[in-house]
């Protein structure tokens, strides 16, 4: 199964996304998810960015809380609205809510 | 003559709930309370940002350009414009990763004058024992 996985909080969630397997998984940040992208708590990024997955995270929920896409960890790539739609269509054969 | 002293303590983060912005909206109309009172009475905020709260003071939030709706941003500088005592909490912006330089800390460009402080959390403390009324949100 390809399956994305839209996640739009921060720091809840990342026990769902531990239980789920998928051939391919990809993981986009919206809302206060994007914070999972942003955030070192602790100096330490977001656990969830050590899944094994492709991430990527909304520019217009970034840009909204005041963050850019200098502030975004390495692993996570920047989208735009119509790139999800993209990986909606083209990636993803399922796509899920947390 | 008496002041009431006012407390809201923001802990949510902006946008996804209404907590924030419902503070920061009673924070700013606490002021025309006064039309409502005897001469002399007063009424005194005080804003509080702690915990995941610290996250509505970064600045730069393009929430008109993306969502049409004002930005937390914008109300902190409101609050600033009419002299609210607004208090960041230094430990949680450490904890977070979030530098000074990166938070809303004046209204300069809508002509406030005064300043967001970025307080130890005993700071804030103090300020939530001082007040009369205290809302979380």
């Amino acid at each position: 199964m390809k399956l994305g996985v839209f996640l739009s909080e921060y720091r809840t969630g990342a026990d769902v996304l531990d239980r789920l397997t998928a051939d391919k998984l990809g993981i986009i940040f919206v809302g206060n998810g994007v914070y999972n992208a942003a955030v070192k708590e602790n100096g330490k990024a977001s656990s969830v960015l050590e899944k094994k997955a492709s991430f990527y995270v909304l520019a217009e929920d970034l840009e909204s809380r005041g963050f850019t896409a200098a502030n975004v960890d390495s692993r996570v790539k920047l989208v735009t609205y119509g790139d999800v739609v993209d990986l909606i269509f083209n990636d993803y054969e399922k796509t899920i809510w947390i | 003559m008496a002041t009431k002293k006012l407390g809201f303590v923001i802990r949510t983060m902006p946008y996804k709930i209404e907590g924030s912005r419902l503070g920061m909206t009673h924070a700013i109309s606490s002021q025309t309370v006064e039309i409502y009172l005897e001469d002399g009475d007063m009424v005194e905020p005080v804003v509080c940002f702690i915990g995941d709260g610290v996250l509505n003071c970064l600045k730069n939030q393009q929430a008109m350009k993306h969502y049409a709706i004002t930005s937390l941003e914008q109300h902190i500088k409101n609050s600033l414009l009419l002299d609210l005592n607004v208090l960041i909490c230094k430990e949680d912006i450490d904890k977070l990763g979030i530098k000074e330089d990166a938070l809303i800390m004046d209204a300069e460009d809508i002509g406030g004058e005064t300043n967001a402080k970025v307080v130890p959390y005993s700071e804030i403390q103090k300020a939530m024992e001082s007040v009369d009324h205290l809302l979380f949100c």
